[in-house]
Formats: C-alpha cells, sequence, structure tokens
C-alpha cells in the first residue's frame, strides 16, 4: 500500500519498477497438442501395458469386491475400475530408474493404482497400506489411496482433491531452476476441476511454461455428481485456452490413444514449450467407493461403457494381431492370481504400528539428512 | 489561524522522512492541495500538498534534514474559518494522542458483567452468617459494590479481568475472600506446609487479605510483622452483626508473638470490624434497659416429655424448649404491639407481619435467620420451620430472605451456662429476648422447697418505645403462657 | 558499524542463505521487479536471477502448493504472503499439505512462509493480522516470531535451514522502528527458545512480537514508581513454545502476567495459561493474567485501532493488580 503522489519526475531509481523485457506469450494453441509423428509402442511395451492394466484390475477387483467386504480392509476403498486404460498409458512415459536428476515425479489421483504399481510398489505393500499396516506405504498414517513413496516419484495426494496441482507445478518449477528435462505428471478427474487451486495451480504452471502434463481422468462421475453438474463446458481440454496452453480430449478407453496423447504432451513438456491439459474420457465402472452402489447411475450407461472396456479392447486388438493368444492370456491371469495371493496372505500376516508410535514422526528428528522414511530410510532427494 | 503542515507518514511501517526540498518559502501565499515541499523516504519520492490555503509564515525543518513522521514542518496562517475545518482535516491521521478522550474512557465504564465468568462479576459479599447458596444476593449486606468489569468493554475485555472483590462461589458456601485467606495461594500452602505454618495465623498484605509469598517468607524468617489472627473461623466479608452480646464463637487460637515482643498486634478481620460497628451503633441508637424474670419451665418440659417421641414420629422434628419460647413470645408480641415495632425518625412503624429471628449458635459463629409469620404456624409449624432454618444455617444454605425482615429476636446465652445476658437489640427493632440456661433449681412452691426446671428470660429493650411496665407485663405475659398454657395442639 | 533496521535484517538473512545454499528461491507477489511490498527482497532479482527470484500470480493457494512441491524435490523455497493476512488463502496447502506430509508418508516439506504481521499502522482488518494460532494449532507446523533486528536475521535463516514448514510472522511495526547494530559473522536464533530480555523476581511478563516493547516500558515504570521487579520474556517462538523458559519464569515469580497482540479467545496466552497451571500450579502467587486484543476484527480508525492494541498503559494497569494480589 502506497500513499500520497508518486514524484513526476524521475532520476531517484532505488525502489521504482523498471521496465524488463517482457516473456513472450505462446501463441493460442490450435487444439492438437502438435503435428508431429508420435511412434507407436512396441509389442513389447503393448504386453507390458496389457499386464499393468490387468494386474490393476485384478489387484483391485480383490481389495473392493472380496477383501472390502470380508472384513479385512480398514477404512475406504477407491478403485479405477474400467478407467486403467489412462493410468497405465500415461504412466508408461514416465522416466525413472535413472537418477534424481533425470527421473520424472507423479502425483497421482485415487483412481490411480496402477501408477504406483508401474512406479514399482509391489502389490503386498499397497495391500498393507490398505489394511493399515505398519509395513503399508505410511506406517498406518493415512488410508488407502492416501499414499506416497518419494524413492517411487510418487507424491502421495491428499483428501482435498486439486491441492496436488499447485504441488505438482512446483515440482516441475523445481526442473526448470536446475535445468533439466524432467516432467512432473499431475492426475486428475474432472471434479477437481472446479476447485480454486486447480486454476491456480494450472495459471501459474502457464505463466512460467513449467513442464507439467496435467492429465484429467474424465469418468464423468464426481461421487453422485454427473459432469454436466460440474462445470458449463463441454470438453475439461476447453479450459486450456483460458490459460494458454494446449489442451486436447481423447478416448480414455482406448489405450493407445492415451499413450499418444501423453507421449506428445511429455514431448512438448521436455523440450521446455510448457504444460499442457490431457483430458481422457472415460466412465467410472464401480460406486465412488466400496461402499457406494452408485445406484443414481442409470444401468444402461454401466452396459453402454462395459461394452467399451478398454481391456478387452486392447486383448482383442492384440488377440487379432497375434500377439497374444487365449492360453497365453490365461496363464497371465492365473500367474497375476497367484501372486495376488501372495501378496494377499503377506499383507495379512503384517503387524499393526504400536499405539504410541501416534506420536512419532511430526517433525524432522535428529540432523539434516537422517533418515527421514517410514522405515528410517531417506525418502527426500539430497 | 494557524495551520501546521506535518511530515506525512509515507507507507505502513515508514516512521521518518526527509526534507528534500521547499517549493515555497515563507510569506508565500499557498492555495490548498498545492504542493509545498518534497521529501524523500524508503520507498518513495513525493510533493506533498499544502493542507490549507493561507500564506506560509514558518519553516521549522530545513531542507537535507530528516525528521519522525507527524513532526510540524511549517506553519500557515490562513483566513479564519475558512481554512479552520479544512486544516483539521486534511492533516495527516494523528497518532493515538488525537484519540478523543471519550473514546478512550467510555469502554472502562461500560461493564457486562454477565459476561464474566461468575466468580468474578457482580455478586455482592454474602451476608449474615456465611450462608451461601450461589444465588444473586440483594446487597444487604455491606458487600462491594458489584466490581466494574475490567477496563474493557463487550465480547473482550483488552486488559485482563480484574481481580474479583468479594463474590460468591456457587454452591461452596465459601466466598472468594475466605479462600484466598484460608487457602491463599498453592505457592504459600506449599511454604506452609513445608515449615509447618498455619497460614490462619499470619497477618497478610495481599488482597482480602490474603497472605502473599512475601507474607509468609518474611514470617518464616521471623519478621517483625509476624502476627497472628484473632479469629481462627473462616471469615465472612460483611455481615450485620447478630444483635446478640454473646456471640458464639470457638475459641481464638492464641497470638503468636515474636522474640522480644510483649504484645501482638492483629489486623481485625472484615467480619469482626462489622460486629463492632453494628455492636457500637445499636447502644447508641437505642435506650438499652433490660429486665429478668425467672420461668418455671416444669409443665413445658412435661409436655415435651409426653409427646416428644409422637411428634418426632408425626412431624418428623425433636420437640425442644425452643417452639414454646416462639409461640409463647408471639402471643405476647399479639398483645403488646408496640414491642412489634420500630422508630423512624419521630414515628413508631407498627409491624403487622411477626417475624421472629431465632439465634443460631454455629462452630464459626453465630447466625440468626428469621422465622417468617410465626403466628401463622403451629407449634409443629414452628419446631419444623425452627429445625429448617437451623439446619440449613449449619450448611450454609441460608438465602437472603431467611435473615432479613425480623420484627424480634430471641437468643440463647443459656446454651452455654449463662444465667441470663444483656442481650444488644438488633436494630430496627425494639427487643430483644435472651434466654438463660434451663436448669433445676430450689424454689418454694406452695411455701415448700420444690425442685423446678427453671429459666431466666431477660428482655433487653428499647426505652424510647417501652416503657419499663410494658415491658414486664410482656414479660408476664410470656412467663404465664409457658407456665400455664395449654399449647393444646400439641397434645 | 552501521545500525540495521529490522526489516534489512530480514533482506540481510535472506539474501545471505541465498547466497550459501543454492537450494533456496523466494516466490511471490511483487517479490522481484518490485523488490517486494516492504523491500524485503529489494535487489535479490538482479542478483539472483529470475529463476530463484519469481513473481507470481495473486495465487497464494498455488505459491505455497508450488513450494510445497519444490521442497519435496529437496529446494528451499520462502513463499511471501504480501500481507500475511492472505496467508488464510493458502491455508489448505499449509495445513493439509505441508504440515502432513512428513507424518503421513516421511516426506518433509522444508519450507518457509514469511510475511508482514501485526497493527499499529491504521491497516484495518485485512493489512494488521495476527493469524499465528491458525498455524500455532496445526502439528506438523513451526511458528516464529521474532522482535529484534538480531532475532529476525537469526530466525529467518533457522526457518530457512530448517527441515520442516516454518511460518515466519515478520512485524510491520517493526519494519523500520527497531535498529540494531547486528554481528558480521553468521548465525542463527534456534527455534524453539525463548529470551530474557530483562530479569525480575516479582513479577513475570510473557509476550512476543511488537509487544515486547511496550512491556519493556511498563516494566521500567513498575520499578521505577513502584520497586516491582519485573522479568521480560520474549517468546520469539509459538511453535515450538520454549515450555520451559515459561515455567521457569513462573517458578521464579509466582506471578505471570502473558501479553500479546492477537485477539484473547484462542490466543497463545490461555495455551501458555493452561500449561502453567498444569505444571507449576503449586509455584503460583496468583492467577496466571492476560493482556491481549478484544474479540474484534482489527479496527481502522485510530481511536478504535488504540483501544483494540495492548499497550503500555493496559500492560500496567494489569501488572499492578497481580503484583498487589
Amino acid at each position: 500500500m502506497r500513499h500520497g503522489t508518486a514524484a513526476a519526475s524521475g532520476g531517484k531509481g532505488r525502489g521504482r519498477p523498471r521496465a524488463v523485457p517482457r516473456p513472450e506469450v505462446p501463441a493460442r494453441p490450435a487444439g492438437r497438442l502438435d503435428d508431429e509423428d508420435m511412434p507407436a509402442p512396441d509389442d513389447a511395451l503393448l504386453l507390458k501395458m496389457l499386464h499393468s492394466m490387468k494386474l490393476t484390475r485384478a489387484l483391485e477387483y480383490r481389495i473392493e469386491r472380496k477383501l472390502y467386504r470380508q472384513g479385512k480392509i480398514v477404512g475406504g476403498v477407491y478403485v479405477g475400475r474400467g478407467q486403467e486404460a489412462i493410468s497405465v498409458g500415461a504412466a508408461v512415459h514416465i522416466r525413472r530408474g535413472e537418477g534424481e536428476d533425470r527421473d520424472d515425479i507423479v502425483s497421482p489421483s485415487h483412481r490411480d493404482m496402477a501408477v504406483f504399481l508401474m512406479q514399482g510398489v509391489p502389490p503386498e505393500r499397497i495391500l498393507a497400506q490398505y489394511m493399515g499396516r505398519k509395513t503399508g506405504l505410511t506406517r498406518g498414517r493415512d488410508g488407502n489411496m492416501h499414499m506416497g513413496d518419494l524413492r517411487h516419484r510418487l507424491v502421495a495426494f491428499i483428501s482435498h482433491l486439486g491441492d496436488s496441482i499447485p504441488v505438482a507445478a512446483g515440482c516441475a518449477l523445481t526442473f526448470v531452476m536446475r535445468g533439466t528435462d524432467q516432467v512432473s505428471f499431475c492426475f486428475f478427474g474432472e471434479g477437481a476441476t472446479s476447485r480454486g487451486d486447480w486454476h491456480e495451480g494450472l495459471n501459474f504452471a502457464a505463466v512460467r511454461r513449467l513442464p507439467v502434463v496435467f492429465i484429467c481422468n474424465n469418468n464423468q462421475y464426481a461421487y453422485s455428481t454427473h459432469v454436466s453438474r460440474q462445470m458449463r463446458v463441454e470438453r475439461v481440454s476447453d479450459r486450456a485456452a483460458g490459460y494458454g496452453i494446449p489442451g486436447e480430449t481423447a478416448d480414455g478407453n482406448d489405450l493407445l490413444a492415451v499413450y499418444d496423447r501423453v507421449g506428445r504432451a511429455v514431448r512438448r513438456a521436455r523440450r521446455g514449450e510448457g504444460p499442457s491439459l490431457l483430458e481422457f474420457v472415460t466412465f467410472r465402472m464401480t460406486g465412488h467407493s466400496a461402499h457406494d452402489d452408485a445406484g443414481y447411475v442409470p444401468k444402461s450407461e454401466f452396459e453402454e461403457w462395459g461394452r467399451k472396456d478398454p481391456i478387452e479392447r486392447l486383448q482383442s486388438a492384440l488377440l487379432r494381431r497375434g500377439l497374444v493368444d487365449k492360453p497365453s492370456l490365461a496363464g497371465m491371469e492365473a500367474r497375476i492370481e497367484a501372486d495376488l495371493d501372495e501378496a494377499v496372505a503377506w499383507a495379512e500376516r503384517q503387524p499393526y504400528p504400536e499405539p504410541e508410535e501416534c506420536l512419532d514422526g511430526v517433525y524432522h528428528e535428529g540432523g539434516p539428512g537422517a533418515g527421514d522414511g517410514p522405515q528410517g530410510e531417506s525418502t527426500a532427494w539430497r | 489561524m494557524r495551520v501546521d503542515v506535518i511530515m506525512p507518514q509515507m507507507g505502513e511501517s515508514i516512521a521518518e522522512g526527509t526534507l528534500t526540498r521547499w517549493l515555497k518559502k515563507p510569506g508565500d501565499k499557498v492555495a490548498r492541495d498545492e504542493p509545498i515541499f518534497e521529501i524523500s523516504t524508503d520507498k518513495v519520492d513525493a510533493e506533498i500538498p499544502s493542507p490549507a490555503a493561507g500564506t506560509l509564515v514558518e519553516i521549522k525543518v530545513q531542507e537535507g534534514q530528516t525528521v519522525p513522521i507527524n513532526v510540524v514542518v511549517a506553519q500557515i496562517e490562513t483566513e479564519a474559518g475558512a481554512a479552520a475545518g479544512a486544516g483539521k482535516a486534511a492533516a495527516q491521521p494523528e497518532g493515538p494522542k488525537a484519540a478523543p478522550e471519550g473514546a478512550k474512557a467510555a469502554p472502562a465504564a461500560q461493564a457486562p458483567a454477565a459476561k464474566q465468568p461468575p466468580a468474578a462479576s457482580a455478586k455482592p459479599a454474602v451476608p449474615a452468617g456465611g450462608g451461601s447458596d450461589g444465588r444473586d444476593r440483594a446487597p444487604q449486606a455491606e458487600a462491594p459494590a458489584a466490581p466494574s468489569a475490567p477496563a474493557s468493554w463487550g465480547p473482550g475485555p483488552s486488559a485482563s479481568r480484574e481481580i474479583p472483590k468479594a463474590s460468591s462461589l456457587a454452591g461452596s458456601g465459601s466466598t472468594v475472600d475466605d479462600l484466598r485467606r484460608v487457602r491463599s495461594s498453592p505457592v504459600v500452602r506449599k511454604i506452609a506446609q513445608e515449615h509447618h505454618v498455619d497460614i490462619s495465623r499470619l497477618a497478610g498484605t495481599g488482597v482480602s487479605g490474603r497472605v502473599t509469598k512475601k507474607d509468609i517468607l518474611a514470617a518464616i524468617e521471623g519478621g517483625a510483622a509476624t502476627a497472628a489472627r484473632a479469629a481462627g473461623a473462616p471469615d465472612r466479608s460483611a455481615s450485620p452483626a447478630p444483635a446478640a452480646a454473646a456471640a458464639s464463637r470457638s475459641s481464638a487460637p492464641a497470638p503468636v508473638y515474636a522474640p522480644g515482643q510483649r504484645s501482638s498486634i492483629v489486623p481485625m478481620t472484615a467480619m469482626r470490624k462489622k460486629i463492632a460497628e453494628h455492636m457500637i451503633a445499636s447502644r447508641r441508637t437505642s435506650a438499652h434497659v433490660t429486665t429478668v424474670f425467672e420461668v418455671d419451665m416444669s409443665r413445658v418440659m412435661r409436655l415435651r416429655e409426653e409427646h416428644k417421641q409422637a411428634f418426632q414420629e408425626r412431624h418428623g422434628v425433636k420437640l425442644t424448649p425452643t417452639p414454646f419460647m416462639v409461640r409463647a413470645a408471639v402471643e405476647a408480641l399479639k398483645a403488646f404491639p408496640e414491642i412489634n415495632a420500630s422508630i423512624e425518625g419521630d414515628n413508631v412503624v407498627y409491624k403487622k407481619d411477626m417475624n421472629i429471628g431465632i439465634a443460631v449458635a454455629l462452630d464459626w459463629g453465630l447466625i440468626v435467620p428469621v422465622l417468617k409469620h410465626a403466628d401463622d404456624l403451629s407449634l409443629s409449624g414452628i419446631a419444623k420451620a425452627v429445625a429448617d432454618l437451623a439446619e440449613r444455617a449449619r450448611t450454609k444454605k441460608l438465602s437472603p430472605d431467611d435473615v432479613q425482615g425480623g420484627t424480634f429476636t430471641i437468643t440463647n446465652p443459656g446454651i452455654f451456662g449463662s444465667l441470663f445476658g444483656t442481650p444488644i437489640i438488633s436494630q430496627p427493632q425494639v427487643a430483644i429476648l435472651g434466654v438463660g440456661v434451663i436448669e433445676k433449681r430450689v424454689v418454694v412452691v406452695q411455701d415448700a422447697i420444690g425442685i423446678r426446671p427453671m429459666v431466666f428470660l431477660a428482655l433487653s429493650f428499647d426505652h424510647r418505645l417501652i416503657d419499663g411496665a410494658v415491658a414486664d407485663q410482656f414479660m408476664a405475659h410470656i412467663k404465664a403462657t409457658l407456665e400455664q398454657g395449654k399449647f393444646a395442639e400439641i397434645v | 558499524m552501521a545500525l540495521t533496521t529490522y526489516v534489512e535484517a530480514i533482506r540481510q538473512g535472506i539474501w545471505e542463505e541465498m547466497e550459501r545454499d543454492k537450494r533456496v528461491f523466494i516466490l511471490g507477489e511483487d517479490v522481484g521487479v518490485y523488490g517486494g511490498a516492504f523491500k524485503v527482497t529489494e535487489g535479490m532479482l538482479a542478483k539472483f536471477g529470475e529463476d530463484r527470484v519469481i513473481d507470481t500470480p495473486i495465487s497464494e493457494s498455488a505459491i505455497v502448493g508450488a513450494a510445497i512441491g519444490a521442497a519435496l524435490l529437496g529446494m528451499r523455497p520462502i513463499a511471501e504472503m504480501q500481507f500475511i493476512d492472505f496467508i488464510s488463502c493458502a491455508f489448505d496447502q499449509i495445513t493439509n499439505f505441508a504440515a502432513k506430509n512428513r507424518y503421513r508418508w516421511g516426506a518433509g516439506v522444508p519450507m518457509v512462509i514469511r510475511g508482514p504481521s501485526g497493527g499499529g499502522v491504521h491497516g484495518g482488518p485485512y493489512h494488521s493480522q495476527n493469524p499465528e494460532m491458525y498455524f500455532v494449532h496445526t502439528p506438523g507446523l513451526k511458528v516464529v516470531a521474532p522482535a529484534t533486528a538480531y532475532d529476525a536475521k537469526g530466525l529467518i535463516k533457522a526457518a530457512i535451514r530448517d527441515e520442516d514448514p516454518v511460518i515466519y510472522l515478520e512485524h510491520k511495526y517493526l519494519y523500520r522502528r527497531i535498529k540494531e547494530e547486528l554481528p558480521k559473522e553468521d548465525y542463527v536464533v534456534p527455534i524453539g527458545v525463548a529470551a530474557v530480555r530483562r530479569e525480575g523476581r516479582d513479577l513475570a511478563i510473557l509476550t512476543y512480537g511488537a509487544m515486547l516493547y511496550q512491556a519493556l516500558e511498563a516494566a521500567e515504570v513498575l520499578a521505577k514508581e513502584e520497586g516491582v521487579e519485573t522479568e521480560v520474556v520474549d517468546l520469539r517462538s509459538l511453535l515450538p513454545l520454549d515450555k520451559d523458559a515459561i515455567l521457569n519464569a513462573a517458578k521464579k515469580t509466582g506471578k505471570v502476567l502473558v501479553v500479546h497482540e492477537d485477539t484473547r479467545t484462542g490466543g497463545i496466552a490461555g495455551e501458555i495459561a493452561a500449561i502453567i497451571n498444569e505444571e507449576v500450579f503449586e509455584y503460583l502467587d496468583g492467577p496466571v493474567l492476560r493482556v491481549t486484543a478484544p474479540d474484534t476484527p482489527v479496527p481502522y480508525s485510530p481511536p478504535l485501532e488504540e483501544f483494540f492494541l495492548p499497550n503500555k498503559e493496559k500492560i500496567l494497569k494489569a501488572a499492578r493488580q497481580l503484583a498487589a494480589y
């Protein structure tokens, strides 16, 4: 706040705004991210992605339809049934295993269990997390998908959806400051885009041209709220123009479409061209959570979208191409189920945290660099 | 008139400014809002407009000088009237000194006592006898006025609450004053315990006469201020003193002498002061005369013996001599209404109601609850009422109403063995009946020696209103009732 | 050596840390080109560059959120709230993201959120607030409030070096009114440690921020006019509180007065009184009293603001009551 009148003549210099060159404003995007060629995934990658989708589906099914109903889960369950193509098709682009100055960082949402699995978190740790055990990802501090682990480059989201967007932008800001081509992936649903933090985060990323890939899983329902009650625009990606960044919408049940769009957005980001807003339209094939039967959704919608199941579609395509056959699929499924059996057994054997542990870990203890991970290991990038 | 031109504050954190250039010199005419000088601060350089139209007459701060904000840098002589209001209005907001006195004073006066925690607020002190039921009392007692709320106002005081003066604590029966004096503070209690010192024996210099940490430490170190308290009992902050001269009290603790002292000076407690005041005031007001009658209580005692079992079973209370006394007094008051009266100026105020004060001896003192409308009550009614009042007196559950409005008082020095007393009248009444010890004495009965339970009844009366003849006839009436009365209803 | 103002001390502290540690950077509104609304970051854009002194849109939530994201990756961001009153826009990010991160999944957030707080400058309700208690109430955060230029510099350094999120509350009234000579060499004032500014046996005043000076003036009057010796403790840290200092003052004097500019209900004086009551009750020779602002928004017009703010006179009144108890 300043009072009084500023002196008319210049000459003092100190404390007065200097003229600075304005940052260049990118041209209004045409709609598509770019027109360059985007290579399709090779066979190995396709099989890997199929496996990831099937593993995710099986694990979530195990949790939601079995363990939860057996009373073996603590608290709520949120799965991404039917939306696996989005998590998988995007996560496969996340650079990992190459070190702190190369690995990308990802802020998943609650429908993105596949991202955790693909970033290297074993199913048994996820199960222990859902069961509130000491060896879950948060040592019992938070439940279900509210987990993260910096070693796996996973930022834990909080229940206040939308908050992760500025945080993801902050990670990208760090990459820019360090001068690397690392990318920050940010997953959220269409409901989260209604929050103020979403706007602020997108705007900030856009203004600073940060390397963020914003991935909107538009599964058309936020709890019981249909997307038509969530926003007036037809497409979430329409909003991108408002921030001066490119936005694109694609079929979220088409793994190859997801793979393609995310690949382009990542490419843009790595080149320093700034953030992109991707929207993948899909359908939430379950209730909002395990305790919600989604009675508010017309049955016909479930049927219609059931026919477009992403795993089915990819499998059919691969079968047609001869990359897989029925026996190999059956074998894959059997192995997945067997692995999950072991994982569940392991998780059920895990101890609960000690009650007094409640008091631990609010603040940093020990000197700088002392391990501050869930089991004393260091999770921070130092 | 002269208008001040001041160094303005150009930003919240700015505390000073440098006057860099005068744009006008003394003698120049200036228009309002016309730039008059330039300043420089940490944040900005600025032209400062004149607060008034007139002539620049005096420059107090030179170019290049740095002065704190609000300092007067110059003065302008205005055309009186036109510029006066403008000058004041255009001046920079002054510091808090400019706040109108009213604004400062007003909040202090507002006292939503209701918003204070109960202990702190508008309850006056406990009246006679220390009984407290936590309810608000009519300020009959000489309580300090409701403590004004602290110098703050409304929803949140800006100063801490005032340390409360005397007030009641719901249910406990002790006032805050009591607690301060007896329990003091945690540290004082701790020191007292460690050094085996009785806090109640020390004089205190703190609020409510509280023993402070300094006091007890000084006492332990054998300082000259060490002294004992007279009253061992928990003191009450105010009480209309019982009119009876024989205030029942537990024995006072022995005074403590410091080495070399021949006397021990102990400040009076508040209650003691009030008793002293009341007693002497009563003596100064009434022309006290006492007449003594001896009454044969055999009939009363026999009736008691015969009926006490059935009475207890029927009415749930013991049958003591007291209801008989009250009954006899009431009958006598009916016959001699001037004894149930008071004096106001040159007028005699006769009271229709017969509210008999009954002195009750307690461990910690004396209290006189009032039996209202005793004339409406039967013997059992009186007995029950007396028992109830006594019980409530002992458990400190009397209400203000219970100790007000008496028209005649009966006191009982006899419980300690006194033959008879010369009690002091409880103002504004005009008489008080003292009942001595009921004991078997040798008396002449029809020219023979008999042994009868006898009692001396002493009536102190105010000779301004009551002549000896009236008093004696009144007493004869009482005697007759007690010695021959039917007391039919108990049969 | 020249006297350094409180605001200059903050600026120096930040500058030195940015030189010392490349991970430190600043983001906020008008911090770069303009040098900050109060000139705290003057000259830093030129010295450290656009990447480390970032002018943001008006987006407190994004400012704090981005700082969290950067801190997760090992940076040391300083997020400025132009007036600390605007910190409420970022409440969610601070209390639900930053504060709980370490507890939930072991990932520390070494960031600082700083800004000018406090009244006495005719700023009105939105430029004068003392929001500390929203954050003192949030486990996982730290909250500090220096009162001297020395502490301003030492505490901003401590905050920047701390592994946890620190809310650093500057007092705008003190910015240019407090000047001290500061040591040349690097020094840090530890978080969680109070400072005794004046010693006394009869009464203790616990306070922080701008009220320190009012308390010291009152203590001087009490000594000169009444022979009452007051111990004045500058808390400096509100979370964590220096419990030992509080308890020692209570034990030493038996009579404690807590003074803060913050409003009464939910102000830290209540917390301090509770602690004293719980832990050193037996040492008390009188109730713990408090002098605070009333429970209203901060008013604007001078007579109202003067009524609102605690000051030497109000402190004296309460202190005298307590001393006489």
